[in-house]
């Protein structure tokens, strides 16, 4: 797969010394990075190494202890996650976090939740604004349902679902946000390479389509390669490598630590 | 055969989203109503009002709004009978004092239900599952000992309870059983359309989403504070106009135990037996707990032994106890599911596949 | 001063009366995670098996230690059938489930104790002794007033707390039934036989239950609101704590003082009855700013 040159804008998104600890055990080290808008960044490394909860710092989660997050220019000492979601940040889990008591299109639906306004008393009769809402909403929904191909779930509880379309209605419900920043915790775990190249194809139309920004946790190094334009490296909670694909599988540390030599 | 949905295709999502986008479904609520509004009514005699209909319909208003909080919402709450004690009170008092018509003071009840739901509510936000309901509970205690000790909410009686005449909407007395039961009828159905159209918009999405998950709910932009306090707030004025219709329509005077913990416990039952999560089963599980006593009281008689009064409500308690266990187990959706169940039968009966 | 050490004396060993039936309760949620609602029809159960025994059995040659094996032995079965019929089914359920089921447990036991064995207040004389004594005449002027009987519930309580530390602490079946509480499927996956456990520890919550109901018994008669202190056992575990049997015992001390002291003390200002809602209010509070009680243990959720 190649990437075609895109044009990147101005710093979306910047870390700057973020460091957490639970109890004893810290996290996250003095992390600093950027990621600029339209690009596609993947935070790599072993097990363990902070990846997660650098996401969850970013998104409101995780409250760090020292430094700060600073997006679309405005510093945070912490984010809050509603806030993270009404700023245009949307993310997917690693253990999926759908509702499972609810159909797919659902699901979907609630990500559409703070571009709802509609009134209390017109929720009750379901009259006017609302109800033209629903539709109006229900409308930018298949649209994503489309995008994704999961038109003949559309009803099912997702609790009922295998693993590979619930992680792609999570997605779904992500993209329902129109975000410009979008968060994915190791969207391929658990994927045969069929549903991977899928999944590589959706991140990167969604990257294309819409331009959104995406930051992208992954183990499989092919992905990461081919999709991404940088590369963060983590290990036992600090950065030990940040740049190009190329310079990242050329960098010694991080074979030491991670990918390895092939003999 | 009769119940297949082949055929019938939507051309608009808002016919797709209708609550009964299936024809024979409207076929069935068509016929409920006709039941409902013209049948019972000719055919009932006011003991069957009095025993059946009218705790069923106003039972059946308390469990939709409980469902609302622990079915839609997954806020535990064992505080129904302070609400509905709330509602009664408030009603009462601001008929006696403000001498306002009495459908508005019902409604003031439920207001006043909401206030004290939205307090009860509180706790919510840090607390989940059956913590909260513990905490309800708290609450729910407290508020017995308010209405049983300060006087001021029963009008300084001696004798702590309180009785009500016959409701008078602009001279219109609502004093026979067959008025009550269209009174009471009537709040049924409006209420249930508002339920319905809040379960599947926005909000009624946004409770779901805290239930099932409410950090990603909280992630996606559901605040848990508006999710579960507006829940609070709706269920409880839900349970506070029944409140006020049961000590109003149904009791007609009442003291402060009227509202005690034993009446918490039974509308959870009957939204557990009904079904979790379903509108409709909160109307099933009303029915069906104020008809097993009943029930339980004739059946020796028909079977033509008889028992003591003592021994029926033994019975009834282990036959409650029983029915909890085996709809948990088996059947944690309820009578709601149930009654799916039985409408998919009907694809293809009478044919066997 | 001396009616306030009366005072709380008095309270305290109705706390410690709580803890004894808070115990029961700590045992089920410690070792399977499930809060036992029906502990408290548990207590009335065990209470009523015994005393009707006793009477049934009074002219046999050791009427009290027959009708102990026998009501041992019912509750032994009860932790059977109720491992069967309730917990195997509901395995894999949230805990909320399994509460209701337990609420479910609770109204069928009350209901089948009072169809076998009637409904009456029943007397339970076992001899201990019930009159009141002076202590601690060394310490205050006369001493202090105390009931003989609250006295034995207390040095019963301390007993069954040691008991139950060190077998929970020390012993293989202890540390399988904390491991069973942690995570079900993990402690089958390494071999820990899941029903059998159960049984037992439903069963130690029975005769636990049975201590609390021979001494509750013997002091308020047995009745149909012993199933009741189920209700006051709740504040104390959220004070204590869910998962410790010492929170369980500070916990109903707290509570039993503290409501017998509110109500001497604050109660005559807003006219009586304190002691019907101070043990939850109390609850409330902790469980907005310390849910976990003083000794329980934090839950984190991961996302």
């Amino acid at each position: 797969m190649t990437i075609t040159q895109r044009t990147l804008g101005s710093t979306l998104l910047k870390v700057d010394n973020i460091s957490l600890a639970f109890g004893g055990v810290k996290a996250l080290t003095d992390i600093s990075f950027e990621v600029k808008e339209h690009e596609i960044l993947a935070i790599i490394g072993p097990n363990g190494a902070g990846k997660s909860s650098m996401l969850n710092v970013i998104n409101g989660v995780y409250h760090p202890n020292n430094g700060s997050v600073t997006y679309k220019g405005v510093q945070r000492k912490q984010m809050r996650p509603h806030e993270a979601a009404s700023q245009g940040i949307a993310r997917t889990f690693q253990n999926i976090a759908l509702f499972k008591g609810m159909s797919v299109l659902d699901n979907i639906m609630t990500g559409r939740t703070l571009k709802m306004k509609a009134g209390f008393l017109s929720q009750c009769l379901y009259f006017g604004r609302a109800r033209d809402e629903e539709i109006e909403h229900r409308l930018k929904v298949e649209e994503i349902i489309d995008f994704l191909q999961i038109q003949s779930i559309r009803k099912t509880p997702v609790g009922r679902l295998p693993y590979g379309l619930q992680k792609r209605v999570e997605l779904g419900r992500a993209l329902a946000a129109e975000p410009e920043l979008l968060l994915l915790d190791e969207p391929m775990a658990g994927m045969n390479i069929e549903e991977k190249e899928d999944m590589s194809r959706f991140v990167l139309d969604v990257n294309d389509e819409f331009g959104t920004t995406i930051v992208l946790i992954e183990h499989d190094m092919g992905v990461v390669m081919d999709l991404s334009d940088r590369v963060v490296v983590l290990d036992y909670g600090k950065k030990i490598g940040d740049g190009t694909p190329d310079e990242i599988r050329n960098n010694q540390e991080v074979i030491d630590a991670y990918l390895g030599v092939s003999h | 055969m009769f119940y297949r949905e082949a055929g019938q295709f939507k051309t608009s999502y808002q016919s797709d989203q209708a609550v009964f986008p299936i024809f024979q479904d409207r076929v069935f609520i068509a016929l409920w109503l006709l039941l409902a509004f013209v049948a019972v009514p000719l055919l009932a005699n006011e003991y069957l009002f009095r025993a059946i209909f009218i705790p069923v319909i106003i039972m059946a208003l308390a469990a939709i709004g409980l469902n609302l909080l622990v079915g839609y919402c997954g806020q535990v709450s064992l505080g129904t009978g302070a609400f509905m004690a709330v509602g009664a009170y408030a009603a009462y008092n601001f008929m006696i004092r403000a001498d306002l018509n009495p459908l508005i003071c019902f409604l003031l009840g439920g207001l006043s239900a909401t206030c004290v739901g939205v307090l009860f509510g509180i706790p919510s936000l840090r607390i989940k599952g059956f913590y909260l309901a513990v905490a309800t509970l708290a609450l729910q205690f407290f508020t017995d000992w308010t209405f049983s000790r300060i006087d001021w909410f029963t009008n300084y009686t001696p004798s702590g309870s309180i009785a009500v005449q016959p409701v008078e909407v602009f001279g219109f007395a609502f004093d026979s059983p067959l008025k009550k039961y269209f009174l009471c009828l009537f709040v049924l159905v409006i209420f249930t359309v508002i339920a319905k159209n809040i379960v599947r918009g926005r909000i009624g999405r946004s409770w779901m989403a805290t239930r099932d998950m409410d950090v990603a709910a909280e992630i996606i932009g559901i605040r848990p504070i508006y999710a579960k306090l507006s829940a609070f707030a709706v269920s409880s004025f839900y349970i506070g106009v029944a409140g006020a219709l049961w000590a109003y329509i149904h009791l007609g005077s009442w003291e402060p135990l009227a509202f005690d913990i034993n009446v918490s416990f039974s509308v959870l039952f009957m939204v557990i037996i009904g079904g979790l999560g379903s509108i409709v089963g909160g109307m099933l599980g009303a029915a069906f707990i104020t008809l097993l006593p009943l029930l339980l009281n004739q059946l020796p008689v028909w079977l033509g032994f008889s028992m003591s009064t003592a021994m029926v409500s033994h019975l009834e308690f282990m036959i409650f106890g029983a029915l909890i266990i085996f709809f948990l187990a088996v059947e944690p959706l309820g009578l709601a599911r149930l009654w799916q169940l039985a409408k998919e039968k009907l694809r293809l009966w009478p044919f066997p596949h | 001063m001396g009616f306030f050490v009366e005072v709380l004396i008095s309270g305290l060993m109705a706390g410690v009366l709580y803890s004894l039936v808070a115990l029961g309760f700590v045992l089920i949620f410690k070792a399977s995670g499930v809060f036992n609602f029906a502990q408290g029809a548990m207590v009335l159960f065990a209470a009523l098996t015994f005393v009707r025994l006793l009477d049934i059995l009074k002219d046999t040659f050791a009427p009290i230690m027959l009708s102990l094996l026998i009501t041992i032995v019912a509750m032994v079965l009860l932790a059977m059938a109720v491992e069967r019929m309730v917990l195997r089914p509901l395995v894999n359920q949230p805990g909320i489930s399994l509460f209701m089921a337990t609420l479910g447990i609770a109204y069928f036991l009350d209901g089948f104790g009072q169809t076998i064995w009637g409904s009456d207040i029943y007397t339970l004389d076992i001899g201990i002794p019930k009159e009141s004594i002076f202590i601690l005449e060394s310490v205050f002027e006369g001493g202090v007033l105390v009931a003989s009987e609250d006295l034995i519930a207390t040095v019963v309580a301390g007993l069954l707390v040691v008991t139950l530390a060190i077998f929970f602490q020390k012993t293989r079946i202890g540390r399988a039934l904390r491991a069973v509480a942690d995570d079900h499927q993990a402690a089958q996956s390494i071999g820990i036989p899941l029903n059998y456990i159960w049984v037992i520890v439903w069963t130690v919550a029975g005769l636990v239950a049975l201590v609390a109901g021979v001494i509750w018994g013997s002091k308020l008669g047995v009745q149909f609101s012993l199933s009741l202190i189920a209700l006051k056992a709740l504040p104390v575990l959220i004070l204590g704590g869910f998962e410790s049997v010492l929170g369980a015992v500070i916990g109903g001390l707290i509570i039993g003082a503290g409501e017998k002291l509110s109500e001497i003390y604050l109660g005559p200002y807003v006219g009586g009855g304190i002691e019907y809602w101070f043990a939850y209010m109390l609850a409330l509070g902790f469980l907005m700013f310390r849910p976990q009680g003083l000794f329980g243990e934090v839950h984190i959720d991961r996302v």
